[in-house]
């Protein structure tokens, strides 16, 4: 059997900070195969970014093991950043290039050659269908736009796995819909996608299987289906549950507290 | 691939960056142009060219000019447009890519020596019909060409260390400021040995000055002692401030 796209265990993160330590990541233990769309969620500040960019070797890891396309991220960062393609929480992109010469330079920094560069650009621009807007200041373009730019920087030397943190967030529901296709497509070509978010129906919709963490600990795992169904027989409801009830129950939140909370706010 | 050609590429980007901001490049040559003429305004008068030894024959400009030369080197763009891209994630997005992390500092770093090239060249030409003369001939123009860049680098380097630890815009733009009192701790109207003696010590302590005295000696009396020693000085400061920009982004978590 094929080694898995991403392992961790025990993944620790602490912060220091005034009045003692804040471990944002609690002893997390994943295994993602190679070909899965993975779903990450949780409420925020469960942790979900944190471990992303420990996986990604953006942020250091304070105790346990990763591997990401069977490489130590710890030992060999490098390695691993040339085996994955990574989209942030926000498009981290430079609003000053077009998105043509974005690609470019993201190929070059890849290695491409000048020419291999162009070419592979403008395959990821009719990829994500931005050849139109190729040459125009990326500053202009809109949320959705940019959120499709990012993905295309993302996949420059096709990297084995890719991890998308929150791609849909702020974006209105026809360009959600539009990524969910890219990632679709991008996940048939053979690419391992980890993806975090906060729409239980976008981990519906993407996932072969979520884990939900909460408190910095993963607490519930498996496929979409046998939740659902795990939460049907345990609660021996009388019809199936939705991944909203099924988040709402492993991460200790009711709909009648968050109902309340709401009230609160609105008193 | 290596640290090199991805600092170069990262450094085209930088270019290509300024030059789509000219908003932000016109004060680096307006206020250092306005210093040089006000300072030759108030103090030119002092300085008769005839009977001040110190000015070679030249006018009262020749000697100011370094200091205009050196404050328009002195504004570390780089370290803002390097911040911006901290607080937008594209740092982040590099970072998660396979570069030399030497790259992703001194890639800024040489679209600051550039943009310095530039405008040196701009003062001096502007300064020529003024009377300003380097008497160092082209070589020695194109020797503070190189020290006037290589300072830039230094500069803007000390900036972005600010950039990398605080994160913020305000604080780097505020930070830079701990730094600009260097510029004026300098024989900037008087030579050195004509300064009272709390400032000559002062000044005697501040790397800027062996800068500032390097430059001007290539504009008014070509001294190769002098000009070494700016070198020195400079190209100390240059590793020093490479070396702590690598290491901050090494250990950037």
């Amino acid at each position: 059997m094929s080694s898995p796209a991403i392992s961790a265990t025990g993944l620790i993160k602490t912060y220091p900070a005034k009045g003692g330590d804040v471990e944002a990541v609690r002893g997390v233990d994943l295994e993602v195969q190679q070909g899965e769309v993975f779903g990450f969620l949780g409420p925020n500040g469960a942790g979900k970014s944190t471990c992303v960019r420990m996986l990604t070797t953006l942020l250091t890891i304070t105790a346990g093991t990763a591997h990401v396309a069977g490489i130590d991220v710890a030992k060999d960062p490098d390695g691993v950043r040339r085996k994955i393609g990574v989209a942030l929480q926000e498009a981290g992109l430079d609003a000053r290039q077009s998105g043509r010469e974005l690609l470019i330079l993201q190929c070059e920094l890849f290695g491409l050659s000048a020419k291999q560069a162009k070419s592979r650009a403008l395959e990821l621009l009719e990829l994500v269908d931005l050849v139109e807007a190729a040459d125009r200041r990326i500053k202009g373009y809109s949320g959705g736009m940019k959120r499709r730019l990012d993905l295309a920087s993302a996949l420059v030397h096709e990297p084995e796995v890719l991890f998308l943190d929150e791609p849909t967030t702020g974006l209105d529901p026809a360009s959600r819909l539009t990524v969910w296709d890219e990632v679709k497509r991008i996940n048939e070509r053979g690419t391992t996608v980890f993806l975090t978010t906060q729409y239980l129906e976008e981990a519906d919709q993407l996932c072969n299987r979520l884990a939900i963490i909460d408190g910095g600990r993963i607490v519930l795992e498996g496929t979409p289906e046998v939740l659902k169904a795990g939460l049907r027989q345990r609660k021996a409801l009388d019809h199936d549950p939705t991944l909203d009830e099924v988040f709402l129950d492993a991460t200790g939140r009711t709909r009648t507290r968050v109902a309340g909370e709401v009230e609160q706010v609105q008193a | 691939m290596n640290a090199v050609s991805q600092g170069w590429i990262l450094g085209k980007r930088a270019i290509r960056e300024a030059l789509r901001t000219p908003d932000s490049l016109a004060p680096t040559l307006f206020i250092p142009l306005f210093f040089l003429v006000v300072n030759v305004g108030q103090a030119g008068k002092i300085f008769p060219s005839e009977t001040t030894a110190f000015l070679g024959g030249q006018g009262y400009a020749a000697f100011q000019l370094p200091s205009s030369i050196l404050l328009g080197a002195s504004f570390g763009s780089a370290a803002l447009y390097l911040v911006e891209e901290i607080e937008g994630g594209y740092f982040d997005k590099l970072r998660s890519a396979p570069i030399s992390r030497t790259a992703l500092v001194t890639g800024r770093l040489l679209s600051e020596a550039v943009k310095s090239l530039v405008l040196t060249t701009v003062m001096v030409l502007i300064a020529l019909p003024f009377g300003v003369r380097i008497s160092s001939g082209i070589l020695g123009f194109l020797v503070l060409l190189l020290l006037t860049s290589t300072w830039a680098v230094v500069y803007a380097g000390f900036m972005q260390l600010i950039a990398l630890k605080s994160r913020s815009a305000a604080a780097t733009q505020s930070g830079g400021l701990i730094f600009f009192p260097l510029l004026f701790l300098t024989p900037g109207f008087v030579p050195r040995d004509m300064l009272t003696r709390p400032m000559e010590i002062a000044a005697s302590l501040n790397p800027v000055t062996y800068i500032m005295e390097a430059m001007r000696s290539l504009i008014i009396d070509a001294q190769v002692s002098t000009v070494l020693i700016g070198f020195a000085v400079t190209g100390g400061l240059l590793v020093v401030s490479v070396a702590l920009n690598v290491r901050a982004v090494r250990n950037y978590d």
